[in-house]
């Protein structure tokens, strides 16, 4: 992120290209299989308590929603500001389909994702059109988080204003049950994060890498950069409208506040900050260091924003890589240290 | 119809007010402050807690907005400092995630520790009849200020070396530097400047409808707006902005409704971004 010339930049593509080429595809999902064995046993120790099987959802849910982001913002550096709105943008969609058009609520499911992944390149697209930077990008999809909030607090009939929407098509389904969606929820994640390694060893990965580490040099080497932006904005737009139409099922009723912005982004933000922005596991570790802070914190619930906001300031000004890879820097350093001691 | 006019100019004045501070900090640093709002809401909080202890509203206002400056300048002297350090696109985008972490720290903590608080300021005397319009004479007030602020920031900025300085490190950081001005107190100077304005607002807004706890952000998405409307960098496009939008809101809420209008001014950014990025009367390069 910090401004590379375009000399580091280019050393930096082929380092990161032979951390993840050569690797075989075996040890390059282990990390995923390891996540999903460790969080599959989690209902197994606390499946009987209700209060630690939501929070544990909500984990998952949040999980979910950095990868999105991570595939958005990690990946192609496009600060989109409006993941609550896109998650919402899936979740009305998906109430609305299945309770006003009367349509299956499994099969609303994906379509809301779609129109979310509609929504989302289209911000892409424009801000690539007409090469918006970070600022406008950021202001554009901030406005659209506004505007979003207003549009379901002002579309009463539609969406019942800020009273909120109680989800008829999905009642008594397995959804509701915390077992069950905790399982689906650790698939969907599982399933984002096997995607975004697939992306990461495949062209898109190789030229997401170029294009965040110099967006010059890429071009030059014939990379056509708009495409994969609005790729990116597409496919992580989609991610995030699917976890949404799934979390409002689940909940059975969602409101405007349910998508806010200070509910969902910043939170999102933080998680990604301080797992680790474009790595892998850095929604994983994220939302699994979060959840034991919030817990921690617990006492302290009305004070949570703050606290937010004030892990945010310390991450961005302390490590800005991520908490895990700083950690795992720190590892590597002291290895190499003691390693060459020794011989 | 007339009297929705002067309620939309009254409105703008304070939005120009807003913003100003806003656009002049990117013109001068290629920073964006999401915790402009926050700061605004802080004001109208010590205001308020000043009064509730039997403080007369003049001092208690005085107070909330030097409370808002030190808060401003507490920012630039810590947060803003690394930001400094980057170029470009970095430097804007680490400007926009640390004041976003300031802008939910500080209206965690005020929405944490008065979950009710609010400034609203009640101005006496009758209303006051212009043009055929009877106008409430907080509005007046309120006008009243915000006309003095843009009055004594254009004097600043056009007649005062200071405001050369903060000019022409806007037009050029490396010229300035190299005739011996030092961007960094320029900037302070300007951060700290904008946060006093937005705790002005925060008080003249209070004088025709309460400023809550809660008003921070929808401030700052506000004054965004403005700043984009009249050009990220401009001053006058941005008192400019301000005053049009202002008349547009309160047409657009008298006539059509209050939700449609916060999408009307929304899609106004929107579309500035879109169709002239430079805004109102931002430089184009």
């Amino acid at each position: 992120m910090p401004g590379a010339g375009i000399g580091s930049g280019m050393s930096r593509v082929v380092v990161g290209d032979r951390s993840l080429g050569h690797r075989s595809v075996l040890s390059a999902y282990l990390p995923v299989a390891a996540v999903a064995v460790l969080l599959g046993f989690v209902p197994v120790v606390i499946g009987d308590s209700r209060t630690y099987m939501g929070l544990a959802i909500t984990a998952l849910t949040f999980g979910a929603y950095a990868c999105g982001f991570n595939v958005i913002f990690g990946s192609t550096g496009q600060l989109f500001l409006c993941l609550g709105a896109l998650a919402g943008v899936g979740g009305y969609g998906s109430a609305l389909l299945a309770d006003r058009a009367d349509l299956p609520f499994l099969v609303t499911i994906p379509m809301a994702a779609a129109i979310a992944a509609v929504v989302g390149g289209v911000f892409s697209w424009i801000s690539v059109r007409r090469s918006l930077g970070v600022i406008f990008t950021g202001i554009v999809t901030l406005t659209f988080s506004l505007g979003f909030g207003n549009l379901l607090l002002g579309q009463r009939d539609l969406t019942g204003g800020e009273t909120g929407l109680l989800i008829a098509a999905s009642q008594d389904t397995f959804l509701r049950d915390l077992v069950p969606a905790y399982y689906v929820f650790l698939g969907m994640l599982i399933g984002y994060l096997l995607l975004f390694r697939w992306l990461q060893r495949s062209h898109f990965g190789w030229a997401f890498r170029a294009l965040r580490d110099d967006e010059m040099t890429a071009e030059l080497a014939g990379i056509d950069v708009a495409r994969f932006r609005v790729w990116a904005g597409l496919i992580g737009s989609a991610m995030l409208g699917l976890v949404g139409a799934i979390h409002a099922h689940h909940n059975g009723f969602i409101n405007p506040t349910t998508f806010e912005f200070g509910r969902v982004d910043v939170r999102t933000l933080v998680i990604l900050a301080f797992g680790g922005i474009g790595t892998l596991m850095g929604p994983v570790i994220g939302t699994v260091s979060f959840a034991v802070v919030d817990e921690l914190i617990r006492d302290l619930r009305q004070l949570r924003i703050a606290v937010e906001g004030g892990i945010l300031i310390v991450l961005f000004l302390g490590f800005r890589g991520g908490v895990g890879p700083a950690v795992v820097s720190l590892y590597h350093r002291f290895r190499a240290r003691t390693g060459r001691t020794g011989s | 119809m007339l009297a929705v006019f002067f309620d939309g100019i009254v409105g703008g004045l304070q939005l120009g007010v807003l913003a100003v501070g806003l656009s002049l900090l990117y013109g001068l640093g290629g920073v964006l402050n999401l915790a402009h709002g926050a700061l605004a809401v802080s004001a109208a909080i010590v205001a308020s807690l000043a009064m509730d202890a039997g403080w007369p509203a003049v001092p208690a206002a005085v107070v909330g907005v030097l409370v808002a400056a030190a808060i401003g300048l507490g920012l630039d002297q810590t947060i803003m400092r690394p930001v400094y350090r980057l170029r470009g696109e970095s430097r804007v985008l680490l400007s926009l995630l640390l004041t976003l972490g300031a802008a939910f720290a500080i209206d965690g903590l005020l929405g944490w520790r008065y979950p009710f608080g609010g400034l609203s300021l009640r101005i006496g005397g009758g209303p006051v009849t212009i043009l055929g319009v009877r106008m409430r004479s907080g509005s007046l007030l309120a006008s009243a200020i915000a006309i003095t602020a843009i009055g004594a920031l254009t004097w600043l900025l056009r007649r005062t070396r200071t405001g050369r300085a903060v000019r022409s490190v806007i037009q050029d950081e490396v010229g300035a530097q190299l005739v011996g001005i030092n961007p960094g107190r320029v900037r302070t100077l300007i951060f700290t400047l904008s946060a006093a304005l937005a705790g002005l607002v925060a008080i003249t807004q209070s004088m025709t409808a309460p400023v809550s706890v809660s008003s921070g952000f929808s401030l700052t998405i506000l004054a965004l707006i403005v700043t984009v409307v009249g050009g990220l960098g401009s001053a006058p496009g941005a008192l400019l902005a301000g005053l049009l939008l202002g008349i547009v809101n309160a047409l657009s809420s008298f006539y059509i409704g209050t939700y449609i209008t916060a999408i009307i001014l929304l899609a106004a950014a929107a579309l500035t971004i879109l169709v002239r990025p430079a805004g109102l009367l931002g430089r184009a390069d």
